[in-house]
């Protein structure tokens, strides 16, 4: 199965990467060439495709410590009191 | 005598420090030597805790002096993948989106590594978040297999393989995702294990593909793997998926006759299609299996030449989700950018590098709408057959016997340009993570220097069975030998090695 550049765009949005010309040039032949390697499932897969359920560990509900939020907060790039900062996210349309 | 502590294996040092008879701070000064004078060829680390070493060296010797009763692995030298996080630390995943990270915590591996006693010296290289069978993924560095220095490592745990090999440390952690673990291990000539899904916590290993990750051991001999297998394993609380199976006293079994066991051969793994070298060797493998009174038998695995197309399709996509939170928001690296969609395009284009960004491609055109049935769907069927058929031959057998890698390590930059002839070197590893058992990857000969390896599969929480069976191959071999000539090529030696600068230029400042 051959990809176009465009859906190779496509793809990138849906999975928030930008790509450069370059990178989308390179990815097109070589996502084709790993889908048709892919292909081969088709003739094996049968029709139980259901994820296998495995038992977890289930917690007690019972409260106990957890990381600092000054700890969490130490990594963010940007910070503004308790409160991460990040770009305005919704945008009025008088702006 | 104190020169060569670095040689000396993890128990041997647990075992005299704890008696008195060693001092960690001496283990630890011998292997910071070591390390000085092989990380130039090798480049393994991404950083290095020296002072902090012999700080925590010099702990291990006062609780000795006042009478405490040290752990299982006291004064041990260890190396960690920078996947896993040790609190105050950077925990880069070889990535410059995470460039700033520092973590935390401690991953609950790393924790209960510490709490035996066990000394980090550094964090190592690997492919960017633990994506390639070479470490030329990494974004900072790539590391050189001691045995040959224009050789790869392999990867993505090439970094932890690299220190134990040259001899920098006796034991290191490594993850293993397709083969993380084994691979390289196989082509640095050590022991590596990946225990059974679940065997292991995973709290504080940057995620991967969760359904098939594992941290494990590598190390130079069966003995330190099992020693080591005994203090990571076990339930914890902070990992849902960590298995409340009892652990089994893996040293204490390890010496056991392994005569009357049967171990299987894949019918469906056409030998002749292997490398000669691999061949002869897999040949005199099963040779040595046979006099150690094993029982070799055919079993058969119909969907195994399924099994990497299943194995990238189902890695990829929950790639593709977990690495979702690398968005420049809460942690890593943030572009500056006017929108929130530009801050996360920004962000991700600057911090991944090729071959991440190529996985999270796939994964995502595999999850997404049209196609989730015709990828994702068929690759989860294969999944359950593979189970299925692994489960089936486990009733016939005690366990089953591959090569850990089809071909010994190749040359950097070889497979740089083809990823997917990079990924069909994970045949005989993937699919034993698809299917969620253990597999210990054993140094079994070398091919004009490098070295070979065979794999054992288990059961799901046979691992001791593993290492029983590796002990005894392992006693039939010979101890594992270390590169000759590695740091003697630094002072001057001219024995054909490449000692040329490694490029760091992408080490993070």
């Amino acid at each position: 199965m051959s990809l176009s550049v465009d859906e190779v765009r496509r793809i990138a949005l849906l999975a928030r990467l930008r790509l450069s010309a370059e990178e989308e040039r390179t990815f097109a032949p070589q996502l084709g060439q790993i889908l048709d390697y892919v292909a081969q499932l088709d003739r094996y897969a049968g029709a139980d495709t259901a994820p296998e359920e495995t038992p977890a560990l289930e917690a007690d509900d019972a409260p106990a410590p957890s990381m600092s939020r000054e700890a969490l907060l130490r990594n963010a790039p940007a910070v503004l009191d308790v409160f991460v900062l990040v770009p305005q996210v919704k945008v009025t349309s008088d702006e | 005598m104190s020169d060569e502590l670095w040689t000396l294996g993890a128990e041997e040092i647990a075992t005299a420090v704890r008696a008195g008879e060693l001092r960690a701070a001496d283990v630890v000064e011998s292997c910071l030597a070591r390390t000085a004078a092989v990380e130039p060829s090798v480049a393994a680390y991404l950083r290095r805790f020296d002072d902090e070493a012999r700080r925590r060296a010099e702990e291990v010797d006062r609780r000795r002096a006042a009478g405490a009763e040290l752990g299982p692995l006291a004064g041990v030298p260890v190396a960690l993948k920078d996947n896993l996080n040790l609190e105050g630390d950077d925990c880069t995943c070889a990535s410059r989106i995470l460039v700033g990270y520092r973590a935390p915590y401690t991953a609950t591996a790393v924790e209960r590594l510490l709490g035996a006693g066990a000394i980090p010296l550094g964090k190592t290289n690997l492919d960017e978040f633990a994506m390639g069978s070479s470490c030329e993924n990494s974004a900072f560095q790539t590391t050189r297999n001691p045995w040959r220095l224009d050789a790869v490592p392999g990867g993505s745990s090439g970094g932890s393989a690299a220190a134990v090999a040259a001899g920098s440390v006796p034991l290191a952690l490594g993850s293993d995702t397709g083969g993380s673990i084994r691979q390289p291990a196989a082509f640095c000539g050590v022991v590596g294990l990946k225990p059974t899904y679940g065997r292991v916590s995973r709290y504080g290993l940057v995620a991967f593909a969760s359904s098939l990750d594992q941290i494990g051991p590598l190390a130079r001999s069966t003995r330190d793997v099992a020693l080591t297998l005994a203090v990571i394993a076990g339930a914890d609380p902070a990992d849902a998926t960590s298995s409340r199976q009892p652990v089994a006293d893996y040293l204490g079994s390890i010496e056991r006759p392994v005569a009357g066991m049967r171990a299987g051969v894949v019918a469906e793994v056409d030998a002749s299609t292997l490398q000669p070298a691999v061949r002869d060797d897999w040949e005199s493998s099963l040779d040595r299996l046979r006099q150690l009174g094993v029982e070799i038998r055919a079993v058969s695995l119909p969907h195994l030449p399924a099994t990497i197309a299943a194995y990238y399709v189902i890695a990829n996509s929950e790639a593709s989700a977990n690495l979702a939170r690398f968005d420049g928001i809460r942690y890593g690296r943030r572009a500056k950018s006017a929108s929130l969609l530009d801050l996360y395009l920004d962000s991700r284009e600057q911090g991944f590098g090729p071959e991440v960004k190529r996985r999270i491609l796939l994964g995502t055109f595999a999850l997404s709408s049209g196609y989730y049935d015709a990828y994702y769907g068929k690759a989860c069927g294969v999944r359950r057959e593979l189970e299925r058929q692994f489960s089936a031959a486990f009733a016939e057998v005690d366990l089953i016997v591959t090569p850990t890698s089809p071909t010994p390590a190749f040359a950097i930059g070889e497979k740089v340009d083809d990823p997917l002839s990079m990924y069909l070197s994970d045949i005989f590893t993937a699919p034993i993570n698809l299917a969620g058992l253990p597999a210990l990857a054993l140094p079994s000969g070398n091919d004009q220097g490098l070295p070979l390896s065979l794999q054992l599969i288990g059961r799901p929480f046979a691992e001791a069975d593993l290492l029983r069976v590796g002990r005894a191959f392992e006693r039939a071999t010979g101890a594992p030998a270390m590169p000759a000539g590695l740091g003697a090529a630094l002072r001057g030696s001219t024995d054909g090695r490449d000692t040329t600068a490694i490029d760091r230029s992408g080490a993070p400042s």
